[in-house]
């Protein structure tokens, strides 16, 4: 039961600089892969320790194994000097191992407050103490510094909310040792702020983190020690002070990359979408134009309505007022066949929710919105089947045994460039990237930043949202700024500073979420 | 990408298969253990009822998988099927061509089949609700066409059909093919049929990528109320009567085939081999306790049973222990 949020994390029994978790040969595999070869590696108690590596390295792997949530092929765990089972989650919380895991695992249909003690709930007399755990839930929320309601169904937050709320679940349990896998994957700077004052100010109470990432400036400014994985097998650790950012991406994909953000400048073609004035859930009088060759970046923090606008303009919504044109006609977009039929194309937000069958194969994923092209009026084409998606899996190298292996089964990085991959090679006029490379690595990022250029040299027009700023930043040749359901600033490529971008994203008065919701 | 890991893998095609053989393996592992237990098991005769049996029950579970696999069920048909047996023997006995009443008959099936894809798309009706619901209403209606009284059907024509044999092989499993082989090609090689996939896996999803998932739903409730009619014309003639109380727990029986066929009642996981097997699995065990004499009470036991064990070990083999 939880009283008071001081009370929630107790000091450690841990001298910091001790080792506090050692692997030995831990290794894991999968039918059809060998996750993780052998590791070796210590976790010195009270520091950050940085995992970072490729798309299907291992580093979730690692983080499962070390959680109980799945059993180990082989190898040790030492948990403060003692051979540690960890064979189920129960025991590593027990143990004071939590984590907050890459794809948030809470109850979708359950309040805040109720996720938050979920497995712990608080009651008398076995009746739950509703109000109590409200109340105790917005007390740590506000604590933390989060701006979130604990009363509303977690379902009705953004995957970023989402994420916070899951670390701050992750906190009221007499953590010791507290495990990240990409959780700023979905959040924007302001978010990812909050979290950071969060994971610091645990590091002070003698709490040891592992945090995981693919955005290297998050470690630099994190972690004290970072471990590189690849390709299942540990390359190595460096304390943060004597590494650089080309070191580490060198270890990771064995290579070196020149430069991230290919960017390549056409000159703008005819207008391929224009929203006039248009209104809906979430936004309202947005205007803007997308041409032919060019890139248009939406930034805002989450819950700013670009994605509301993008899926208005998909069909996948209804529009309240103003006008969408496609290629200088008015069209009513009442559908998502409507749009697809006109030439768009949208990769969503939301990978597990919106972009992907989940239990179903790599290479049916892949193909499934152009089965109409490949198929004459009855049958599928099994040769075109086959090749589309072997080449779909090669251009943004999918890690998967073959394209008969179910989505569910790859990392999260390789199930993202899936729902990018599907539209490839749909042959639309205008692409919608809704925080395209949401988990991505380096390497595969800087891979899909030039099938970017290649679709625009071909023609077509691409929406990008990101929360990410360096990634609007460096590719859109217009980038419009979202505020609460308004477009509010407009500037051209490089236009304007980080600064005045962010200013005018975060709203300069700082209202609390709650009456919204 | 580790080139290792690729030697290693199974695609899923093989997983069918291999779950297909599996079955079948079983099924012939049943007839041989049968026919040495009792013989009059591999009699001509016996043989020829069994695949009869099997049949009926084996063109529903096929219906009944296209709704599985969207994630939905079909309570309503065997209610279906009995209604059909009236629609089928008052039309013939009307005076309507054979022709004629079967093809209306059928139609009946579409049209329940739509009315459940309207109430779950448009309604948002839970599919168990609204076919259950039709469950219930149909056997009432054709007890109110009927004045609750069975319909003898004047046509030996209608009837010879399916006491006859095609080549030595009965015209009731003749039937099974014409539905069969069509609806493998669907499920399997048409876009379709992938769509039956995806909306069961993720709906939403399967939307945003153009996907008409309404359609999708109302062409599998479709062909599942087609099936159920079909097998209702086929039931009538057999038996000679239009009665709507026939075919009671049909939708059962038809369910579980699907499920021992590897259908997941999860979704987006099926086949239409499976099923089919399943529904003779099912015939052969129901025939030989028959024969054996063993109290039917125990019949229905054994079924339990055999669909949890075969159930639970495909789950476990999915899950790759
Ligand atoms: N349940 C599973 N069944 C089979 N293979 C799996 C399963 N989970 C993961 N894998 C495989 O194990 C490898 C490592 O996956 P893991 O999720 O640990 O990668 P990761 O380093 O976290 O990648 P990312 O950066 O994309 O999140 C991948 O090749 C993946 O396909
Ligand atoms: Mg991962």
């Amino acid at each position: 039961m939880i009283s008071t949020a001081q009370e929630l994390h107790p000091a450690p029994v841990l001298e910091p600089g001790r080792t506090i978790l050692e692997l030995r040969g831990l290794e894991k595999r999968y039918p059809g892969t060998h996750a993780l070869k052998p590791v070796n590696l210590a976790f010195k108690s009270g520091e950050i320790h940085a995992i970072v590596g490729e798309n299907g390295a291992g580093k979730s792997t690692l983080i499962k194994l070390l959680t109980g949530v799945m059993p180990r092929t082989s190898g040790e765990i030492i948990w403060e000097g003692q051979p540690a089972a960890l064979a189920t989650p129960h025991e590593a919380m027990a143990l004071g191992i939590n984590a907050v895991h890459q794809e948030v695992v809470l109850c979708r249909h359950l309040t805040v407050a109720a996720n938050m003690f979920l497995g712990e709930e608080n009651s008398r007399f076995g009746i739950l103490q509703q109000r109590a755990m409200v109340r105790q839930a917005q007390t740590i929320i506000d604590d933390l510094g989060f701006d979130l309601p604990a009363h509303v169904t977690l379902g009705d937050l953004t995957i970023g909310q989402q994420q916070l709320i899951a670390a701050a679940r992750a906190t009221v349990r007499g953590t010791k040792f507290l495990i990240f896998d990409e959780p700023t994957a979905y959040l924007t700077r302001k978010e990812a702020d909050q979290l950071f004052t969060l994971i610091r100010r645990l590091k002070g109470e003698g709490v040891t983190i592992i945090y995981i990432s693919h955005r290297m400036e998050e470690v630099f400014e994190l972690a004290d020690r970072v471990s590189v994985l690849r390709d299942g097998t540990l390359v190595g650790t460096r304390n943060i002070a004597e590494t650089n950012d080309a070191e580490l991406v060198k270890m990771m994909i064995n290579r070196s990359i020149e430069q991230v953000y290919h960017k390549e400048h056409f000159t703008p073609g005819a207008a391929i979408l224009e929203a006039r004035s248009l209104s809906g859930k979430g936004f309202e009088n947005v205007s803007m134009t997308v041409r032919a060759g060019e890139i248009v970046g939406l930034y805002g923090l989450i819950g700013a309505g670009r994605s509301e606008f993008v899926t208005t303009v998909y069909g996948r919504h209804r529009k309240s007022a103003g006008q969408i044109l496609w290629e200088g006609k008015e069209v009513q977009v009442n559908s998502e066949h409507d749009a697809i039929r006109l030439g768009m194309a949208l990769a969503p937000e939301s990978r597990r929710d919106q972009g992907l069958c989940l239990n179903l194969p790599v290479g049916f994923n892949l193909n499934l919105p152009i089965y109409k092209r490949i198929s004459n009026n009855l049958l599928i084409s099994n040769t075109q089947e086959k090749t589309q998606a072997d080449r779909q899996i090669a251009d943004l190298r999918i890690k998967t045994p073959t394209r008969g292996a179910l989505v569910s089964s790859l990392s999260g990085g390789n199930q993202q460039k899936i729902v990018i991959g599907k539209w490839l090679a749909h042959g639309a006029k205008l692409f919608i990237f809704d925080e395209p490379t949401v988990g991505v690595d380096v390497g595969t990022k800087a891979e899909i930043y030039r099938l970017f250029g290649a679709l625009l040299s071909k023609g077509a027009g691409i929406i990008l949202i990101s929360s990410y700023l360096p990634e609007v930043y460096e590719l859109a040749d217009t980038l419009h700024v979202f505020r609460r359901g308004k477009l509010v600033a407009t500037h051209g490529f490089h236009a304007a500073s980080h600064e005045d971008i962010l200013t005018q994203a975060l709203a300069e008065k700082q209202e609390k979420l709650g009456g919204q919701i | 990408m580790s080139t290792e890991a690729i030697a290693v893998e199974k695609p899923k095609r093989n997983y069918n298969v291999l779950f297909g053989l599996t079955l079948l393996a079983l099924l012939v592992l049943l007839w041989i253990v049968l026919s040495v237990a009792t013989p009059s098991f591999a009699s001509g005769n016996n043989i020829a009822n069994l695949l009869r049996q099997g049949s009926m029950i084996a063109i529903m579970a096929v219906g009944q998988t296209f709704v599985i696999i969207t994630g939905g069920i079909d309570l309503s048909v065997g209610a279906v099927v009995g209604f059909a047996t009236v629609v089928v023997a008052m039309m013939i006995n009307a005076g309507f061509p054979i022709w004629l009443a079967i093809l209306a008959t059928l139609l009946v099936g579409v049209a329940i089949g739509m009315f459940h894809g309207f109430g779950i798309v448009k309604m948002g009706l839970p599919p168990f609700i609204i076919t259950l619901a039709t469950l219930t209403s149909l056997r009432g209606i054709g007890l109110l066409m009927t004045n609750g009284n069975s319909i003898n059907i004047k046509s030996d024509t209608f009837t010879a059909f399916s006491r006859s044999s095609f080549v030595g092989i009965p015209n009731l499993f003749w039937m099974v093919i014409l539905v069969g082989v069509p609806a493998y090609i669907f499920l399997h090689h048409s876009r379709w049929g992938r769509y039956l996939f995806s909306v069961g896996s993720n709906a939403e999803a399967s939307r945003l990528s153009g996907v008409n998932v309404q359609r999708t739903i109302y062409m599998a409730y479709t062909l599942s109320g087609l099936c159920a009619a079909f097998v209702g014309v086929l039931l009538a003639a057999r038996i000679g009567i239009g009665n709507p109380t026939q075919a009671e727990g049909w939708e059962l029986q038809a369910i579980a085939s699907s499920v021992i066929g590897g259908t997941s009642l999860f979704g987006a996981v099926g086949s239409v081999h499976g099923p089919l097997l399943g529904a003779f699995i099912l015939a052969t065990i129901n025939n030989g306790a028959n024969l054996l004499n063993v109290n039917s009470f125990w019949q229905r036991i054994i079924t339990g049973a055999l669909i949890i064990i075969i159930v639970y070990f495909d789950g476990l083999r999915r899950r790759g222990k």
